[in-house]
């Protein structure tokens, strides 16, 4: 049986739920599936440590991720030919204690060209089949698609087909009408459009708390919840209740001491409230947030500092994570065409 | 309206039992034994202490267990972390109502708010009512009963004072002694676990002392509760509320105070004006309302009289007037004629009559009587300053008999002054006529009696708003969907098919998610056209380049789309695009906007006024309250804006259809009635011709807090 080698063609792409998604669905058709990643980024790498806790693994986290090349990899050692021959030594082992392997490339197909390490350089030691990943939000990104499509196919990597992810719902139409006759055309094949779904992509906040540090006040029970957009809250609450009300899944960032808008935020489907400035709220407030369990962080930072913190904030799904592990698997099941990827990798 | 009969013995009760009764005059549950004894409560008195054998003279029982008889009344004054026990004690005793005084419950934080909750649950199991807790208590001063620890007991009166703020209760108590004020009843809410302003204001309209009910609130507890009270209670006695937090920093330090969200200003100065409550601005306009409404009649219309001994003041009471909204009266030749016979030449017989300087009690008498039998009169302001032949005291009782003489009309008196007009000040307060020191003050009181005269000349409101063949289903359809998706902004089409399908008069709007589409759907519609893109997180749609109107055939529509999409990209490279709306071009009409907006306390607040770009520039808009809407209501919130004027034809313009525009309003209530997971609902702009109205942007928001 091949193995599969999935690469994104855009650093957004939260490749990770596909991965896991194929994984299942192999693993449940009774196959013993395996999990590599040749290069990855610094250390740290979370996804590593989610396939051996979900796959139950043996190997080691080098083993399973030989290579890591982080912002800066070019100052620390240079690769070349002995990196690949440790990336191929791992790779062996890990293809010894599996029928099928899924190899997932780093966030970007580029990353490690300049030791010779780029996604399709290595493809063809893998004896693996490449699915194209890409996080789809305009036009520009079904260019991204057939340009990488292209790309590979002069570096005489075959691929297999694309998985637009992370799809909005009204791209799915124009995904249907537009962007799958131009891909087609052009010679590719789409094998699946997967939907955006808050749970999968999004940080929770116990995510945030991690980076931001700082005094849980409430809602110690609720911290696995999403956050899907931060709202910024200094305005005055007759036109907070305005901007509150059309955002659900949020994390309002505001002064200990705006009672009024700590208020608003946890009447209006907030998922996590931050107070900065190290400022703490009223009593009452806290009360509140407790009464409706929603989580209460003080941070000692001020908003714009708070801010870019969060931002840098990326969602890893955990092997606890029931439902979201259920999700990936879902989206392969129902959203891509399975049989057919099934059928190509006998 | 809830009967709260029950609450009588609340305010009479027979026998009151005080837990955590001491014998250290320190203590508070010292005080309350002591309040109860000197307040002359001929009812009986019982101390609740395990470690007290006897306080202030009475036996004191270990429990409420163990009292000779169920208490009417339990007043709780212990440590917070035995409250809950203690007041499940003493409703296992029959106690029929609690006012606990200990602090530590919700003001405090989550461990207080939980031993709220139990304390509300013990309250429930037993069906005991509670005021408080963290409150001062309660007086009634015809009963008489001090149920409270504030340091002395009002004089009789006819105001309940009924109010969130306990130290507003000291202060204001103390300071009446100061100006002789008298109450029927004092009551400190605390934390409103239980029985709040509403319940108070229900049981003080059937109290017989009571002819004026005061309110100092920070938030009213249940909204809608609230205004069918006092819709009914302010037919019979005035109500009169001061609520804090106007302005954004003090909602702000009101919600830090109360731990309550506070509904915005608007929903609440918009409550008190639909349910007949006269709201007071300050502290002293609140009481300077109070003295007035307490001694004086309400006016048979809103024509002021003034009588001055110097021109400035005269002046300066004018404005007021004016400025009041009231009318200065306009004398008939009879009371002109006898002003001319009875003053000095060089006197102003008009209104404001200037009796001079020189005017003694006499002068000042004649020309009262003369404005008082005046049928064009309908209350009279008496100014005076202190000149060297002023006779403060004799004017004083000249006022007093005059008052007497004619209580049909109100009558106030500003003395002008300090100690040289004491003695005519002191003795108009003795006798309750409402003085004085400044007009302004005077007026406002006068004006008072007039607003309330207006509220109960208004017919009690119509049958609320219903109309006939609205489709609930097809909009309960469309937020199922919506909601499904997990937006809680609508799409255009989706908000213009909310609107139709209630009979608003949405221009119809199309969604289309392709280019082809879109031509296609654009011939149904016809040409010419408006594009704009469906983004509901776009919330400024042209500043993005996300509108082109006057589109007039299918080359401009295709060039149209790439535009909107391009640019609308360019500004919002990941916003989600669900493609683009189209909607028939409408000719021009008068540009009007109608909204919803959800309060947090009182439901939806409708919105009319002058629509497009003059909406925030000119903010001409009227607010109603959803709930309890009618026609009239509607009718007057239009013509309470300058949008009416055009509404009615301006300078030569074609009058726009008045019926279609209430119909529209009304209808927009009934929607978010209807469906109140409506958080926002607006209309912006609506164009009004001469036959019928277009709705063409309508926005919708739905949550669910």
């Amino acid at each position: 049986m091949k193995n599969i080698y999935l690469v994104s063609s855009d650093g957004s792409s939260p490749k990770t739920a596909v991965a896991l998604g194929l994984a299942l669905k192999l693993r449940d058709g009774g196959l013993k599936v395996g999990f590599f990643k040749p290069v990855g980024p610094g250390p740290g790498d979370e996804e590593a440590s989610l396939f051996k806790e979900v796959l139950k693994l043996d190997h080691s986290l080098d083993t399973i991720c030989p290579c890591r090349v982080g912002p800066s990899y070019l100052s620390e050692f240079y690769a070349g030919d002995g990196e690949r021959g440790r990336i191929l030594q791992a790779y062996d082992e890990i293809k010894r204690n599996a029928e099928v392997v899924i190899i997932n490339s780093p966030p970007f197909p580029y990353i490690a060209a300049s030791v010779g390490l780029e996604a399709e350089s290595l493809v063809s030691s893998f004896d693996a089949l490449t699915i194209l990943v890409t996080k789809v939000e305009n036009d520009h990104s079904l260019d991204q698609a057939i340009y990488y499509n292209y790309h590979l196919r002069m570096r005489n990597v075959h691929v297999l087909g694309n998985i637009f992810d992370d799809v909005s719902p009204p791209l799915a139409v124009k995904i249907e009408e537009t962007y799958r006759p131009f891909l087609e055309k052009a010679g590719y094949s789409l094998l699946g459009v997967i939907p955006a779904r808050v749970g999968i992509t999004s940080p929770t906040v116990a995510e945030y708390y991690e980076a931001l540090g700082g005094e849980l006040l409430a809602g110690q029970n609720n911290m696995g919840v999403a956050v899907e957009e931060m709202i910024i809250g200094a305005m005055t609450i007759e036109s907070a209740l305005n901007y509150l009300r059309r955002s659900i899944h949020k994390a309002v960032i505001t002064g200990g001491d705006r009672a009024d808008l700590a208020l608003a935020a946890l009447v209006t489907g907030t998922s996590v409230l931050i107070l900065t400035g190290g400022l703490y709220p009223d009593p009452k407030v806290i009360a509140q947030a407790e009464e409706r369990n929603i989580p209460v962080i003080l941070v000692g930072y001020d908003t714009y500092t708070t801010l870019d913190k969060m931002n840098h904030v990326i969602h890893h799904i955990k092997s606890s994570d029931e439902q979201s592990l259920a999700v990936a698997r879902l989206n392969i099941e129902k959203h891509c065409r399975w049989q057919d990827i099934l059928t190509s990798l006998r | 309206m809830q009967h709260v009969s029950d609450l009588v013995s609340l305010f009479q009760p027979k026998t009151v039992a005080v837990a955590g009764a001491s014998r250290n005059p320190a203590k508070i549950g010292n005080i309350i034994v002591k309040n109860l004894i000197t307040s002359g409560f001929t009812g009986r008195i019982y101390p609740v202490n395990p470690r007290e054998q006897e306080v202030e003279g009475l036996s004191c029982y270990p429990d409420a267990a163990g009292l000779p008889q169920p208490p009417d009344v339990a007043v709780i004054a212990v440590p917070a972390a035995q409250a809950v026990a203690v007041a499940d004690d003493c409703a296992r005793a029959g106690a029929k109502h609690l006012v606990v005084v200990t602090a530590g419950f919700r003001e405090t934080g989550t461990d207080g708010l939980r031993r709220e909750k139990e304390l509300v649950a013990v309250c429930r199991q037993h069906g005991v009512r509670l005021l408080g807790p963290n409150c001062v208590g309660l007086m009634d001063t015809h009963t008489p009963v001090n149920a409270s620890f504030a340091g002395s007991f009002p004089a009789k009166g006819k105001i309940a004072f009924i109010s969130q703020s306990g130290a507003f209760v000291l202060a204001i108590l103390d300071w009446s002694f100061s100006i002789g004020l008298g109450f029927s009843r004092f009551v400190s809410l605390g934390n409103k676990a239980d029985l709040s302003e509403t319940d108070m204001i229900v049981e003080a309209a059937g109290d017989e002392q009571t002819k004026v009910i005061l309110c100092y609130i920070e938030d009213i507890a249940e909204g809608r509760r609230f205004m069918d009270a006092a819709r009914e209670v302010s037919r019979k006695k005035p109500i009169i509320i001061l609520k804090s937090g106007t302005s954004s920093e003090g909602a702000r330090a009101a919600s830090s105070h109360t731990g309550a969200l506070a509904g915005s200003d608007i929903a609440y100065s918009t409550c008190f004006k639909q349910c007949g409550v006269i709201r007071a601005d300050t502290m002293a306009e609140l009481f300077d309302l109070a003295l007035s409404f307490a001694e004086q009649t309400i006016p048979g219309g809103e024509r002021v009289a003034i009588i001055t001994n110097s021109g400035g003041p005269g002046i300066v009471a004018t404005d007021r007037v004016a400025k009041n909204g009231l009318k200065m009266a306009r004398f008939n030749t009879q009371t002109i004629d006898g002003l001319r016979r009875s003053m000095p030449p060089e006197s102003n017989i008009y209104n404001p009559v200037d009796v001079l300087g020189d005017a003694r009690a006499d002068r000042y008498g004649k020309a009262l009587d003369l404005l008082v039998s005046d049928g064009n009169v309908d209350a009279l302001l008496l100014l005076m300053c202190p000149a060297a032949v002023t006779e403060p005291l004799e004017t004083a009782r000249a006022v007093i008999a005059t008052a007497r003489r004619h209580p049909d009309k109100p009558l106030a008196a500003a003395f002008m002054g300090g100690p040289q007009l004491a003695s005519g000040t002191e003795l108009l307060k003795k006798e309750g006529v409402p003085v004085f020191t400044f007009p302004e003050a005077a007026i406002r009181s006068l004006n008072g009696l007039v607003e309330y005269g207006r509220i109960m000349a208004v017919p009690v409101s119509g049958e609320p708003l219903a109309y006939a063949g609205v489709e609930r289903d097809a909009v309960r359809e469309i937020i199922t969907r919506v909601r499904k998706e997990g937006r809680p902004v609508l799409l255009g089409s989706e908000a213009a098919n909310v609107a139709n399908a209630y009979g608003i008069a949405a221009v119809p709007t199309l969604l289309a998610t392709t280019l082809e589409e879109t031509v296609k759907k654009a011939g149904r519609i016809g040409y010419p056209l408006v594009l704009k893109v469906a983004s509901p997180k776009i919330l400024h749609k042209t500043d993005v380049g996300g509108v082109i109107a006057g589109i007039t055939d299918e080359d401009e529509l295709r060039k149209g789309y790439g535009a909107v999409m391009n640019q609308v990209l360019a500004h919002f490279p990941h916003n989600v695009i669900y493609g683009v709306e189209i909607q028939k071009m409408m000719p021009a009409g008068n540009e009007l906007i109608i909204g919803a907006t959800r309060d947090i306390q009182f439901g939806h607040l409708i919105a009319f006024g002058l629509g497009g770009i003059y909406t925030n520039l000119l903010r001409d808009v009227s607010f109603r309250l959803a709930y309890g809407l009618t026609r009239g209501d509607v009718e007057q919130m239009i013509r309470e804006t300058k949008a009416y004027t055009l509404v009615r034809g301006y300078r030569g313009q074609e009058a726009g259809d008045l019926a279609a525009l209430v119909d529209t309003i009304g209808r927009v209530a009934v929607l978010v009635t209807d469906f109140p997971e409506i958080a926002d609902l607006d209309i912006n702009p609506v164009f009004l011709y001469a036959q019928g109205l277009a709705a063409l942007d309508v926005k919708i928001t739905i949550s669910t807090e």
